[in-house]
Formats: C-alpha cells, structure tokens, sequence
C-alpha cells in the first residue's frame, strides 16, 4: 500500500471462544484468561492434543438468526456472518443507506465492497457421503443410484468457501468490489490489505473486511499433530517450554471507510488502516524460513506503505503461536527491522487458540480495542522467555504501548507472511 | 498513479478437455470439437449424470517435478504444466536478483480431500454412515501428512511458489466459478500498484469425481444428456438444460508492460481491465435482469480506460443453464445498448465445458488469443437460438478479424461477478497514454 489517502475503521466485529464482542474477548485476555479448555465437540479419550479454543455452549441462533439459513451453511459460515453483522451494525452503513433515495442507495450498495479470508473447506462436511457410502457398500453404481435418496441437495452449497461473502451481501444487500481469500492463516489480514487497496484505487468507498475458521475437528487436529505442530497442553508463545499451537475458533471483521464516507454519515473512527505487506518464503506447504526472511520483508514493505519508521510502532502483535520454530523466525525477522529499539511485543494466541483464517483481523480487531485502552495486553502464561527471543519485550503483565500505532504480523502455510499497521483512535 | 503501470501478457499455458497445451486447445476451439464423453475416470454409470469434459491422456512426467507429484491432486498437476507451459512461453522465470519481484495468484478448486482419501477413511474409521472419531487415530489417511497437504486450500499455491521460487505476494483466491478471473484481476492490481513486477497467475479445478459430479447433480445444475455428451453444453440454444463440467488448468505470465517491452518479448495482449461486483440475489441463481453483472462489466471496461465501443469479443460466461444465459444476455444488452449486435459472442464452455475456478483464466487466456491471431472461437452447439438470447453469436466457422479489445464473463455461485478486459498491444503502443488516462 503506498498511496497515503485515509482509510478508517468504523465498525469492528469479532466472536471466538474468549466472547463476542472485541471489548469482551480483551477483557478476558488482560485479566490473563485462556479460553483454551478440553474440546468438547468429541470424544478426546487417548488423542495425542485435547484442548482447543471452542465457543463455549456453541449456538447458531445466537450468532445468526436466521434458521432457514443455518441448513445452507457450515459452522465457520455461522461466526464469519455473526462478526460481519457486528461489524456492519456498528457501522451504520445500512441504515445511512436506507435512509438515501433509491437511486442514491442503489449507487451506495454498488460502491460498498466486501472482503473476506475463509478456511476454505473442511473433513466434516465430507462426513456428509458417510451414509451414501453405506448405502453403496462399496459400489460405486451404487453410489450414483442412492443420491439423491441420502444426500442433502443443498450440499454443495454448505461446501462454497465463499459462503460468508456471498451471504453478506445478500442480508446487507451490498454489491460492490469483493474477494474471497482463500489463503490459510493470512487470509484475513490479506482480507484488509484488499479492501484497503480497493478504497484507495477507488473501486469502492468503504468495504466489510471479515476472516472465518472453525478448524477445530478431529481430521485437522490429528494432521496438525502429525505435522508437529501442536502443543500438548498449553500454548506458550515464546517461553522457553514452547512445543506448539493449539488451535482456537472464531471471526473478526472490520468495517472500513474512506474518510469521506466516514464523514458523510458522521461515523466515528475506531481506528485507521495505515498500511501493509506481504512476502512469501516459497519452501512449500509448511516450512518457514529460520531466518524469518519473508515476515522481515512484510514488515518493512508494511512499514513503508505507512510512511513509518520502525520507531513509530507502538506496540507489536506478534503471530506467536507458540510453535518454536515461527516463535523463533518470528523473533529474528522483528530484530532484524527493529534492532535495539523494539516496541512492546505480544500475542493473543495463547488465550484464544490459532483461529487460521480469522486469526490476523481478529487480532486487529483486538489490537485497536487495545490501543484505545492505552494497554499491550500481557502474555498471562509466559514464564520464562526463550534465550532465543532473549531480546523480545514480551511480559506476562501489561505494558504501555510508545506510541498509538500497533503492527500486527501474521504467517500461513506455503510460507507467507503478513503485517498489518494500523492506528489506534 | 496505478495507471502508470500497466500489464502485458506474456506467457500463456493450457490443460483442458480438448487439449494439453495452447494450440491444440485452440484448433478444437475454432472448430467447435466437444470435449465432452462418458467420464472414464470412475464408474459412473450409476450416477444421474455419467458425461463429463475430462483432460485427456495428460502426461504430467514433463512438467511435474517427482519430489512434488505426491503433493499433487489432480487439478495440481494441471497447474503445474499450465504453470510451466506458461513460464517456457514467456522465455521468463523467477531468478534469485528477481524472486522477490514476482507474485502469483491463482484461483483453486473447493474441493477437500480426494475421493480415494475420503474412501479410505469411512473404510477405516466409519460405520452405519458415521465418523467413528477414535478410530480415526489409526486410519491411514487420517495420519498421512501427504493426504493432508493435497487437500489444503493453498496445496496447489505452495506447489508453484516452492517450484518457482516466487516470494512476492502469492495468494490463493476462491470464489465458485469466478475464481479464475478474480485470480487474474488480483494479479493485475499487484503489478499496477508496484507490489510486484511480474506474476504468475492462473486457476485450476479438478471436481470430476464421485463427489464433484453429485454435488452438481443434487442441484440439477448439471445436463442429463448422458447419450449425446459433445451436444449436451450448448450456451444460449433453446435448448439447452445445463452446463458440462470440466476440468483443467490456465496460466498467465504477466509482466509490468515497459519491462517486457525491454526484453523484447512477445506481448499477446495487455490485461487491461478488472471489474468485480456482487449479486446479492441468491447463492445460485442469477439475477433475471442482469442486475449484478452490469456492474461488473462496466466496471472492467472504466478500468481498462475503454469504452463498450471498443470491445470487439465477449467470451461469455455462458454456462448453458437456462437462468444464467438469460440474465447475461440481458446484461450485456444493458452494457452495451444499441450497440450490442456489433459485439462478437461466444461462450467456449460450448466446446470445454465449465473449468469451475478455472474457467475465468482459461477464457481471459482465449481472450488474449483471440487477439494475438485475429479470430474468435466459436459457439458451438448453437442450433436453436434462444428467443431471450438475442445477441451477435460466432457460430458455424470462426470469425477471423482484428480484435482491439474483448472481455471475458465469469459469474460464480455466491454472486461474486468477476469481467476481466484484455487489449490488444498495437492499441497500447499506438494510443497517447494522456488519452487513456482521462478515460480512465
């Protein structure tokens, strides 16, 4: 992002085992609360990971109203729509525009963009063949003869990863600019490079920004085991005990504006979109560099899309998702923009699990609440800091951010790297 | 300042029903030769619909490095040998002074794991049609990594990026049927906006599998014309009653125009032009109107500095569904006014079928064609027009003329509209860039 115009935060959203509503998911986070508890969604006798960040007493009523909907999508379509909703609510961009002429509001729904960064698809869905292949009993003819018979028609429609975007923009009735991110663990902040691009190319005038995973289920726990990416117990990011991730559920969206659009609805900003970046280290699905080549290069192209020196972040939201090989790349790319003189680092994983997809906005979703707040949240379960990240100012405790501008970074498979800044208001 | 910059085409790559490599696609696509038979990659013959456009006697051992292939699915492969053709095409690859400066992004297919992966594991770990959860701790397929990596979203983009040393920005994109041109647009706007200089971007869909053709034949999106398969898509005829599903792969080398031109390369069209819109109708259906597409037209036109009266080829999107024919008929009527019968139409999905996330990248890559050689492939199976579908269809033989600009269609389950505008290079390098620039 190198065109400085301004883009403004008007509406955050965000729903994950810690609560849902950003302000309730920090105020869990700095009274040193982990929402990562034994999984309940299954039997987790004798498996090798029993804990995960699910939304407790899980209920699709309470996150999207509509029933009839609930039968056309899956569980991660249910949160992504729910913090869109909030976002999209706090905003006040529907209720400006049904308050415009028809002509005037036909042409605002055209220039309001939507942007999203889903998980893609999942194993349980496919659970939904398990009948027919019973039915079949291993005969394929079989198989096509009892379709229709066993499987839900809709099926294929529950599958689309593109549910959220399509669903927003049927409820919210918008029409502008949009994508689909469908790009693992950076998808949502790549979800609000996007918009962000999008606004300052004048493809639209604001946009809804929304990441979605529920990657908690038993096939996707046991390959992240398999991989060696999982912790046992506890997710510790950059503490010298650190063995892994843990995974967590969730979705944060943002709404964004140009200023102008802010302004012609006296919308308040939460926060600014300043700039961001983006490198890919090509090692392949899940290898990262040692070096933290590529988050070093997101973080600087982040930084020059802002106008910024590296002594104008306040504070750090790392990725640290406690696996040691990112916590440790991830402490050399910051030392290698930030030197001697690193701001405030911490993380929220730890509290509320590896929500992939969700995982950067939702974090900056929690990052501009914790700017308003004038706090860096601490690491409640650091004990002792890894001598490798001996130069990271992590705590366990709060600390008080430099200045009001956080950088967020986020990683995915296939070796990317995100970073995100933004300014608190 | 983005309009500074703009984007050649320079490479080109194709797998698909009718053909392994750009011209053979294209000699079938000029004669209307059907891709489409009996699916032979199952037994089928059970199932509503046992016809499909598959990707024939595809040999991956050029293209496919072996270290890779046991992360590859299918649609994987293709895309590595789009990938590859494309690169050989450009005479243009990633090096260590440029990897940094290059992205890639790709639309890929919805599908999860493949069929063979999902049999594994209701023989091992279901039973009565359910998951047996505890079982799945010693099921094969639920503990090999391998299986895990091909069925990940961005498989096929670790894939190209490990295999090309791309380090830029690489992003996977899916929206249904619109991810291929949303994919291209994406890579577009990278190069415009300095993010990158070159990119490989393109899509890829495999969903001819047990799973991929009951999920369609749920939705009876599909055409039941089991006995005449190289009849069964015809977009825009009276008679039409559903799409052909294919398979495939295109790619595109695109390159920042001044530096192609520098190297000298053979530049076959500018990617000119992105315009994406919204529906917000309902997840499958089109709107009757064109309400949605209309946006999306016009905006892909503004974007590439031209105006409807520029625009010489329209690949449609012409899925050969009743509803989506209509409404896109209907669409380019209300884009193109008074003007619309000067405008040359086909829908190649007359002769490949429906690529999915790859049809976008595949039909902007005919597009881009279709100027390069000064023809325009035909609509085949066009017998009976439509009454609603009144528009200026290349049937019979295909139209040979020069080609200034064309337009490619894809509009995607969800309502995600994706048109994609390419021009042709003597009109870059013979306009006055002050005169796009206040078009624009």
């Amino acid at each position: 992002m190198t065109n400085a115009s301004s883009v403004v935060v008007t509406g955050t959203g965000a729903v994950c085992g810690a609560g849902m509503t950003p302000d309730a998911i920090l105020d869990a986070i700095t009274a040193g609360h982990s929402a990562i508890r034994p999984i309940a969604q299954w039997d987790t006798t004798g498996w090798p990971c029993r804990v995960a960040a699910e939304i407790p007493d899980f209920n699709p009523r309470a996150l999207v109203d509509d029933r009839k909907l609930h039968k056309l999508i899956r569980r991660t379509d249910l949160v992504g729509l729910y913090a869109a909703g909030r976002a999209i609510d706090g905003s006040g961009i529907v209720g400006h525009r049904d308050a415009l002429s028809a002509d005037d509001a036909a042409v605002y729904s055209d220039r309001t963009g939507v942007y999203v960064g889903s998980g893609g698809g999942n194993y349980e869905n496919q659970y939904d063949y398990f009948p027919l292949f019973a039915a079949a009993g291993g005969e394929l003819p079989a198989f096509g003869r009892e379709l229709a018979n066993t499987v839900n028609p809709m099926w294929l429609l529950r599958t689309l990863p593109n549910n959220v975007l399509g669903h927003i923009g049927i409820k919210h009735g918008l029409k502008g600019s949009n994508a689909c991110i469908t790009n693992h663990s950076v998808g949502g902040t790549l979800a609000v490079i996007e918009a962000c691009e999008a606004l300052r190319n004048g493809e639209a005038d604001r946009a809804v920004a929304v990441g979605h995973e529920t990657p908690i289920e038993p096939q996707m726990v046991l390959y992240y085991h398999r991989l060696g990416l999982l912790a046992t117990e506890v997710l510790r990011p950059f503490d010298a005990r650190h063995d892994g991730s843990l995974f967590g559920e969730g979705a944060g969206a943002l709404v964004l504006d140009t200023a102008a659009s802010a302004a012609a609805r006296n919308a308040p900003a939460l926060g600014e979109i300043l700039g961001g970046g983006y490198a890919c280290e090509a090692q392949g699905l899940a290898a990262i560099r040692d070096d933290g080549d590529g988050l070093a290069r997101a973080i600087v192209q982040a930084l020059d899309g802002a106008h910024l020196a590296p002594a104008d972040i306040g504070m750090i939201v790392a990725h640290a998702n406690g696996t040691p090989q990112s916590d440790l790349s991830e402490a050399a790319a910051i030392r290698r923009v930030f030197g001697a003189s690193i701001p405030p680092v911490t993380g929220f994983k730890w509290a509320i699990g590896h929500t992939i997809a969700a995982a950067g906005i939702l974090e900056a979703a929690l990052a501009l609440t914790a700017l308003a707040r004038g706090i860096v949240p601490g690491i409640a379960n650091l004990e002792e800091l890894d001598p490798a990240c001996a130069e990271l100012p992590v705590s366990a405790r709060a600390q008080t951010p430099r200045s009001k501008v956080a950088l967020i970074l986020g990683r995915g498979f296939a070796g990317t790297d995100a970073a995100l800044v933004v300014r608190g208001a | 300042m983005n309009a500074k910059r703009r984007v050649a085409i320079t490479g080109i790559g194709l797998v698909t029903p009718v053909g392994n490599d750009v011209s053979t696609t294209w000699d079938a696509l000029l004669a209307g030769r059907s891709g489409g038979a009996e699916i032979s990659l199952f037994d089928a013959s059970g199932f509503p619909v046992h016809i499909a456009a598959e990707v024939k006697d595809f040999q991956d051992g050029d293209f496919v490095d072996r270290k890779q292939r046991k992360f590859a699915n299918r649609s994987h492969r293709f895309a590595l040998a789009a990938a590859e053709q494309a690169f050989r095409d450009a005479g243009l690859k990633p090096t260590a002074d440029t990897a940094t400066r290059w992205g890639c992004a790709v639309g890929a297919g919805m599908m999860t794991s493949d069929f063979g992966d999902l049999a594994t594991t209701y023989a091992h770990s279901g039973a009565d049609g359910e998951l047996h959860a505890d079982r799945l701790l010693s099921d094969p397929a639920a503990n090999d990594p391998m299986v895990f990596c091909r069925s990940q979203a961005t498989a096929g983009l670790s894939l190209l990026t490990r295999r090309y040393d791309i380090r830029g920005y690489a992003t996977s994109v899916h929206t249904a049927c619109a991810s291929g041109g949303q994919a291209l647009g994406t890579a577009m706007k990278l190069i415009r906006r300095g993010a990158v200089d070159y990119a490989l971007a393109g899509g890829f869909d495999s969903m001819i599998s047990p799973i991929g053709i009951s999920g369609f034949c749920l939705l009876s999106a599909l055409s039941p014309d089991n006995a005449t398969p190289q009849r069964a898509s015809r977009p825009f005829d009276a008679t039409r009653n559903g799409f052909l599903l294919g398979e495939g792969a295109g790619f595109l080398v695109l390159e920042e125009w001044t530096a192609a031109r520098r190297r000298g390369a053979r530049i076959y069209a500018e990617l000119a032009g992105d315009g994406n819109s919204l529906s917000s109708y309902r997840i499958t259906d089109s709107p009757p109107d064109g309400d949605g597409p209309i946006q999306a037209m016009r905006a892909a036109i503004k974007d590439a500095g031209a105006l409807p009266s520029d625009i010489d080829y329209l690949n449609a999107h012409g899925t050969s569904t009743g509803m989506n024919d209509r409404s896109e008929t209907a669409a380019t009527h209300a884009v193109f006014g008074d003007d619309v019968m000067r405008v040359n139409v086909s829908s190649t999905k007359s002769t490949m079928g429906h690529l999915i996330a790859a049809a976008g990248a595949v039909e902007v890559a005919v597009c881009a064609l279709a100027i390069h050689r000064g023809e325009m492939p035909i609509n085949a199976n066009l017998v009976e027009r439509d009454v609603d579908c009144n528009l200026n269809f290349v049937t019979g033989s295909p139209r040979r003329q020069r080609v200034r600009v064309a337009m490619s269609n894809s509009f995607g389950f969800g309502g995600s509209n994706s048109c994609v505008v390419v021009r042709h290079p003597a009109e870059v390098d013979g306009a006055s860039n002050e005169g796009a620039e206040i078009r624009r």
